[in-house]
């Protein structure tokens, strides 16, 4: 009789284990959005040089609490529109899918919901799930369905490199401080703009711009419906989506210790994916937002022939020297280089063009007023 | 106790689920609720990919079924939102015609697919390499033809939805 | 007591069928749309079941499915360009109404 871990039958343990799994999800999805409002708030705070939440409990750490129980106990003002089961299901098809995708995520060496061998197009067609949510609600998706396509092309040119698409493999496959970034980092570069985008955050927020955005569908959802929708699935995917970057790119549960004690490797994750998440906040609170056309000029025309280009040259590196990862690491630093100097370069041969195309617009009406 | 009796069951409640969809796509006349409706028969098919133990096509299924051609078919409801007929559906030419049509080939299908018998049940575990291998090794041809026909469909649904521009008209017109 | 085959063919018979059904019945274009893409998963389910039930070493079955995967999401983005497009031109969407060639 097979024994499965802490002596239960293995064949109760496979969906309890499951069950436990979600289970764990939901609290670390609802905790973690709990805690994230708060950093936001605060760290958005300190690098505008004002104080943040500090009234309530000490630091202000029991804002968030305050806030959540004040949305749970607003009026559940619901839309007379024919479609009202729309307006009912669509924080829990924005909600769904994220929680979801909290089964593949590695925290440890045995600490995963689900060691799918598909893990990674798992979660690529979560995300894809989540944008008929975002149809339902009456939001604009064209800059989600855009973006998803950078997204997946970088994860691909990972999956070259490492051969496998089961997020425990990728993370083994990074062995000691020889991680990923060192190898592909203008993946990581691509992907990581494409994941703010993805998940709406600054620069790329103009759909949900708080300063901007007083009437619209958003004034629609109030109490929880609206505290499911915005908070909990962005701040869960933001989560996911840094859990990702540390997955792919940053050695997943690896560090110092994690051989002796596997539970150290919870830890180790825990701390870079906040470390993450803590850059996005301090991207958020630094950079301006882009506009809807500047953002989507910015993804086709940029991100995706640079994601093009990078799977195509890790392509025919990874197939041509198939035992070192060293060309591929060369070929992408190159690119990276190539990336980040050539923005400035190519900005300002089209704000030259931009400058002459309007002096000449304007200089018949010049000529005509003198 | 076995849980043999597992796959059955889902394979019932998720067949209920495709035909329940599929019933609905074609009787509601709330457009909207059908679309969602095919959203969910998509599921729930992609869920019948994985008893098959082909996840790679349950993922991909779910990716561009539910998630592109969906959103797709909902953007295709609101731009043409025509107002749903309130006249039920029974009572119009075709369907004593098509019923019997339908009648006629299905049951025959019905009673021939019954019939099939299968191989023993092979080592579960998915079939990414496989179909992997099959599709850039044996399949190459048929999968350049594929990204060639993806190309002409974008274009030409770029073609066919574009707005005239004014000038561009003007431009055109002018000999 | 796994699933036989057949179990499968007839599932994916039905929703051929109610596709079909619905193809011929249903007025609105999209949702005429919605059944053929019906119909093309009923298809997509006999593929899987017979290739994965009768354990082909290459999964053709399977390939041949990402190939009506492809043309799918090809012909709904075409199919939906020409409903569309003829919305513009006159605002209808009642296929019995749209039969003429004339603008």
């Amino acid at each position: 009789m097979p024994v499965g871990p802490f002596g239960i039958d293995p064949v109760i343990w496979a969906p309890l284990r499951l069950v436990i799994a979600v289970g764990l999800a939901l609290f670390l999805v609802l905790n973690g959005a709990l805690l994230q409002i708060y950093l936001e708030r605060k760290i958005q705070a300190i690098i505008q040089d004002r104080l943040g939440p500090y009234h309530v409990g000490p630091f202000g750490l029991l804002q968030t609490f305050a806030d959540a129980l004040k949305l749970i106990s607003k009026e559940d003002v619901r839309a007379q529109a024919t479609d009202g089961w729309f307006f009912v299901a669509a924080p829990a098809l924005v909600f769904c899918p994220m929680l979801a995708s909290w089964v593949v995520l590695p925290f440890a060496q045995d600490i995963v919901g689900a060691n799918l061998n598909i893990g990674l197009l798992y979660l690529t067609t979560l995300g894809s799930m989540t944008v008929l949510g975002i149809v339902i609600a009456g939001w604009a998706s064209n800059q989600l369905i855009s973006y998803e396509i950078p997204q997946i092309l970088a994860l691909v040119s990972v999956v070259l490199v490492v051969g496998s698409l089961s997020m425990i493999d990728i993370t083994r496959s990074q062995a000691g401080p020889f991680v990923n970034v060192l190898i592909l980092p203008f993946s990581f570069v691509i992907y990581f703009i494409a994941a703010l985008a993805e998940t709406n955050r600054t620069p790329f927020d103009l759909p949900e711009a708080e300063s901007e955005l007083v009437a619209g569908w958003l004034t629609e959802y109030s109490g929880m419906r609206w505290g499911t929708m915005l908070a909990l699935s962005e701040y869960g995917n933001v989560t996911v989506v840094c859990a990702i970057v540390t997955t792919l790119w940053f050695g997943g549960w690896q560090g110092p210790g994690v051989e002796a004690i596997p539970l150290l490797g919870v830890l180790w994750f825990t701390l870079k994916v906040y470390a993450f998440i803590l850059v996005m906040m301090w991207i958020r609170a630094t950079l301006p937002r882009l506009r809807i056309d500047q953002l989507m000029s910015f993804c086709w025309k940029g991100l995706i022939p640079m994601a093009l280009v990078n799977i195509a040259v890790v392509a025919v590196l990874a197939l041509a020297f198939p035992t070192t990862k060293i060309p591929v690491a060369i070929a992408s630093w190159v690119l990276l280089v190539i990336f980040v100097t050539g923005i400035p370069i190519v900005q300002r041969q089209r704000l030259r063009t931009l400058r002459a195309r309007a002096r000449a617009a304007t200089a018949p009406a010049v000529r005509a007023a003198s | 106790m076995t849980f043999d009796f597992v796959e059955p069951v889902v394979f019932a409640l998720l067949s209920i689920g495709v035909i329940a969809g599929g019933v609905a796509v074609v009787m509601l006349s709330r457009i909207t609720a059908a679309a969602l409706l095919m959203a969910f028969t998509f599921l729930c098919m992609a869920g019948m990919f994985v008893l098959l133990g082909a996840e790679t096509i349950a993922a991909f299924q779910v990716l561009i079924y539910v998630g592109a051609i969906t959103v797709l078919i909902l953007y295709g409801v609101m731009f043409t939102k025509f107002g749903d007929r309130p006249r039920a559906l029974f009572f119009q030419r075709q369907t004593p015609l098509a019923a019997v049509f339908v009648a006629a080939v299905a049951i025959p299908v019905a009673i021939v697919a019954l019939s099939f018998t299968s191989a023993p049940p092979r080592p579960g575990g998915g079939d990414l390499i496989a179909l992997a291998t099959s599709v850039f090794t044996d399949f190459a041809f048929p999968f350049e033809i594929a990204s060639v026909l993806l190309l002409a469909a974008m274009v030409g649904a770029i073609v066919l939805t574009k707005r005239d521009d004014p000038e561009e008209a003007a431009l055109r017109r002018r000999p | 007591m796994t699933v036989p085959l057949g179990a499968y063919v007839v599932v994916s018979a039905a929703l051929f069928f109610i596709g079909c059904a619905g193809v011929l019945v249903r007025r609105n274009a999209v949702v005429i749309l919605m059944c053929v893409e019906l119909m093309l998963n009923a298809a997509n389910l006999a593929l899987v079941a017979f290739s994965r039930k009768y354990g082909s070493i290459d999964e053709r079955g399977s390939v041949f499915v990402i190939f009506v995967f492809v043309i799918a999401a090809a012909e709904v983005a075409v199919g939906l360009g020409i409903i569309l497009s003829a919305y513009r031109n006159r605002p209808v969407v009642d296929v019995d109404e749209i039969h003429q060639m004339k603008g």
